[in-house]
């Protein structure tokens, strides 16, 4: 038996489907492409599918991935993307298909890009007014936790943060992600939002993840 | 598709998925290059409409055509609704993104009373003007399909055309007239005025109503030449009718998330309250190969690994045993598996069981539909409680532990000692397990009895009856519940308001319309849902409209009296209903068609069971 991480996109009207739908449609085709998967050997036995960092709905991604395990160790992974996709929606997208190189414990870091606009205000207003807020000593929100309510300062969770070179207010951003420390990019622009008192749209698209010294997790 | 403004609101409602199309095998045309437009809509969720195989099979047929695109659409959920009705978002279809002023035809399936709010509101979402009078353009015109169009009365305001019977031929019929009339440059009502010869369309618009003193109906008469009688269409030949390849694959879950394989139209039973097992009959089957390779073709093009057989009692298909061989040689193949819902008591037999096994054992489920043997030949559901024993045997020697029963309360004749007989049927259920041998060795079995509230429903040979009123409904309610004496029977039931509604639209006429009208002013809609179902404002509504409801409902109608419906005629005749109906009150049963043909009238059609050779006849 065999790990295969499994790389693919997820765009368009796909961004709007949850986890669980997208594990879904991710079996169904798994099952379809007719690869050699393994299933578990419970009392439902299913293909056996984990997702290293799930993305959360609303947000494109350019390079997810999904680890399964073949019981053929011979079989050519290469085939893998064209023979999913024929079952695939066009928002979601295999391009590749590798034997995995890190454990996805080693995740540390997801990169976004983000554009953000606010209806009646210019973007280089609002480009201006972000980066005034970026440059408080804190920006609270109250998040919903295990223990109730607590109040999350966002700022800290900021690792880098860059703005496009024109007038936009486009920028990328790198947040911790993973097990041990995670926060969710609508979430600071949630916070954004109560501080500005503005009601902001947004795109995300996340680039990539990464470990600890920002190497490409693969 | 979704417009820029659609997209900014995406995020801000639950399961925004639902509201942005983009599923494998949905069908993208060009515009321009299209002569027709149709938005078929199911005025209810997504995760419901999705589930509905008709709109399946429409939707694939219509786009079969190039010059037809035929595009979804679906009742947004509240949230998604105040969010379109604040940002002026009018209603859009899935493929294309457009609104629905955008189509000429705009198809409704009407497939239960409670949606009939969910339609209107649809159109006012749309910005089209409910009354179809106030449509005067040949455009948008409104047409309405399904079950529901057995009785069209109480939307007849709205509604230019219904379509009575089955859809596959009738609908492309009335497309095919629409585009020559739009090249003629004919009015919509000179379209309307000859859509109305095509057999299975009525157009409300070409009949005149007048009711006598008591509100009963007086006489009911065609204008511009519109047929007096509306007959159904009908198809039989099943071999050759078109079903799809392929269905559209959701992202988001729906209901019934499954390929599913329509196994044969009707029923032979002819269960008195059953509307279905009147409106279609005869009972035509699909031949074993026709639907194997139905099975193959859509499993393929669709990624399902679980498909459904469909029908209104598939143990009734002549050669189940035969059919579900061949479709487990191939499924156990490919890692498909089956499931065989609708199965009667009496066939669920040890080979069927042995052919779905691979299916897990979730439960199993049989409507004995009544407590007493009385009854059930009263309703002529022609089981008895040694078969419903027998098969529950069969099951739980097979390792099931969870048994559901479906039985209705409020049936015509009923009295309190056959609803305290639904609570008997279940001990007996569960004593029949712990005399059962082979059962799951140190597991409690759960028997689950389901009762809902019966509705009378037209072209039944109940339609005449009264319905049990809500406080007569409740107190069978709380008599079955404490009939009911063990921990190992869940019972469940129907909030009794909501059938009550159901009863109203389900046998009401066209005075209704301006209860509707009203209605939908007031924004009410999905009635089917607790969440927003408000009885009390519908009694306010009724009463400032001047209707009483129990007159659609309470009121025993006379065999002669003139029905809202009785201008439709699905091939059964009104005598032979009246024959059942007095068959009920004497508890006789009728034989079902494989055994003796009763006569109903369904012979005129010179298909299905009507002409198949029978096996207890000599040849």
């Amino acid at each position: 038996m065999k790990s295969v991480r499994i790389w693919f996109t997820k765009e368009h009207e796909c961004k709007y489907i949850s986890h669980l739908d997208l594990n879904r449609c991710m079996l169904r085709a798994v099952r379809r492409a007719e690869l050699p998967i393994w299933y578990t050997e419970g009392f439902n036995p299913h293909p056996f599918v984990t997702f290293p960092l799930p993305i959360s709905l609303g947000i494109c991604a350019k390079r997810e991935c999904m680890d399964i395990r073949i019981t053929d160790e011979s079989y050519d992974i290469s085939q893998i993307p064209e023979r999913m996709n024929r079952y695939l929606p066009r928002g979601i997208q295999v391009f590749d298909a590798t034997y995995p190189e890190l454990d996805p414990k080693f995740i540390c870091y997801a990169k976004y890009s983000a554009s953000i606009n606010a209806d009646g205000v210019e973007e280089s207003d609002l480009r201006t007014q972000i980066l005034k807020l970026c440059d408080l000593d804190s920006v609270i929100i109250q998040k919903k936790s295990k223990a109730g309510m607590k109040d999350v300062d966002v700022l800290p969770y900021i690792k880098v943060m860059e703005f496009a070179s024109d007038d936009s207010c486009s920028f990328t951003v790198i947040l911790p992600a993973g097990n041990t420390k995670n926060i969710a990019l609508p979430l600071i622009f949630k916070a954004m939002e109560n501080h500005l008192n503005l009601e902001l749209n947004y795109n995300i698209v996340k680039l990539d993840m990464y470990t600890e010294e920002m190497k490409p997790f693969a | 598709m979704y417009s820029k403004e659609v997209e900014k609101i995406l995020l801000k409602v639950q399961k925004p998925g639902r509201y942005t199309g983009g599923e494998i095998n949905s069908v993208i045309k060009d515009k321009d290059k299209v002569d027709i437009r149709f938005a078929f809509c199911f005025p209810d969720t997504y995760e419901i409409g999705m589930s509905h195989l008709g709109m399946k099979i429409l939707y694939s047929q219509f786009n079969s055509y190039d010059h037809i695109w035929c595009e979804r659409v679906f009742a947004p959920w509240t949230d998604m609704e105040e969010l379109m009705r604040e940002r002026n978002i009018p209603l859009y279809a899935l493929e294309s993104g457009d609104p629905l002023t955008d189509f000429d035809f705009i198809g409704f399936t009407l497939q239960y009373e409670l949606s009939y709010t969910n339609v209107l509101n649809m159109l006012s979402l749309a910005g089209i003007p409910l009354l179809s009078s106030e449509r005067k353009e040949l455009k948008n015109i409104v047409v309405a399909g399904g079950t529901c169009t057995s009785n069209p009365e109480p939307l007849a305001d709205f509604i230019d055309i219904f379509f009575i019977g089955e859809g596959e031929d009738v609908d492309l019929e009335v497309m095919e007239l629409y585009r020559k009339c739009r090249n003629e440059g004919c009015t919509k009502d000179e379209f309307l005025i000859l859509a109305a010869q095509i057999k299975g369309v009525y157009v409300p618009a070409l009949y005149d109503v007048e009711y006598n003193e008591d509100g009963t109906i007086k006489s009911f008469t065609a204008k511009n030449g519109a047929p007096e009688r509306i007959e159904k269409r009908i198809i039989m030949d099943m071999d050759n009718l078109y079903y799809p390849d392929t269905f559209v694959v959701p992202l988001v879950e729906i209901v019934h998330d499954r390929a599913v394989a329509e196994i044969f139209r009707g029923c032979i039973r002819g269960c008195r309250f059953c509307q279905a097992g009147f409106l279609n009959r005869p009972v035509r089957e699909k031949s074993k190969e026709t639907i194997l390779s139905q099975c193959k073709a859509i499993c393929d093009s669709t990624g399902y690994d679980e498909i459904s057989l469909s029908s209104l009692s598939s143990s009734d298909y002549s050669d189940i045993v035969g059919l579900l061989t061949c479709l487990t040689e191939w499924s156990d193949t490919c890692g498909v598996s089956l499931s065989l819902p609708s199965l009667r008591v009496d066939g669920f037999t040890d080979d069927i069981m042995s052919k779905i096994k691979t299916v897990r054992k979730s439960g199993l489920t049989f409507a004995p539909e009544a407590g007493t043997q009385r009854l059930r030949d009263a309703i002529n559901k022609n089981v008895c409680e040694e078969e419903l024993l027998n098969t529950c045997r069969v099951a739980f020697s097979g390792g099931w532990t969870n048994v559901k029963l479906y039985f209705m309360i409020g049936l015509p004749t009923e009295t309190l000692d056959d609803v305290e007989g639904i609570a008997k049927l279940g001990q007996a259920v569960v004593n029949e397990y712990y005399r059962c041998e082979n059962r799951t060795k140190g597991k409690s079995v759960n028997v689950t009895v389901s009762a809902s509230s019966f509705v009378p429903k037209p072209h039944t040979p109940f339609q005449w009856e009264a319905q049990d009123d809500i406080d007569t409904i409740l107190m069978k309610q709380k008599h079955l519940k404490e009939s009911i004496t063990t921990k190992k029977i869940t019972f469940n039931y129907h909030a009794s308001n909501t059938s009550f509604l159901e009863g109203v639209f389900a046998r009401g006429d066209r005075k209704l319309c301006k209860v509707m009208l009203k209605a939908a002013e007031k924004g009410f809609h999905f009635d089917g849902w607790n969440d927003c179902f408000d009885f009390d404002a519908w009694m306010d509504l009724f009463e400032e409209c001047g209707i009483d409801p129990t007159f659609y409902t309470a009121r025993k109608r006379s065999f002669d009296e003139i029905l809202p419906w009785d201008f439709i005629s699905y091939g059964v005749s009104k005598d032979f209903l009246i024959k059942e109906c007095e068959r009920a009150y004497n508890s006789e049963t009728t034989p079902n068609c494989r055994e003796k043909c009763s006569n109903c009238g369904a012979a005129c059609y010179k298909g299905g069971v009507c002409v198949e050779k029978r096996q207890n006849l000599v040849h």
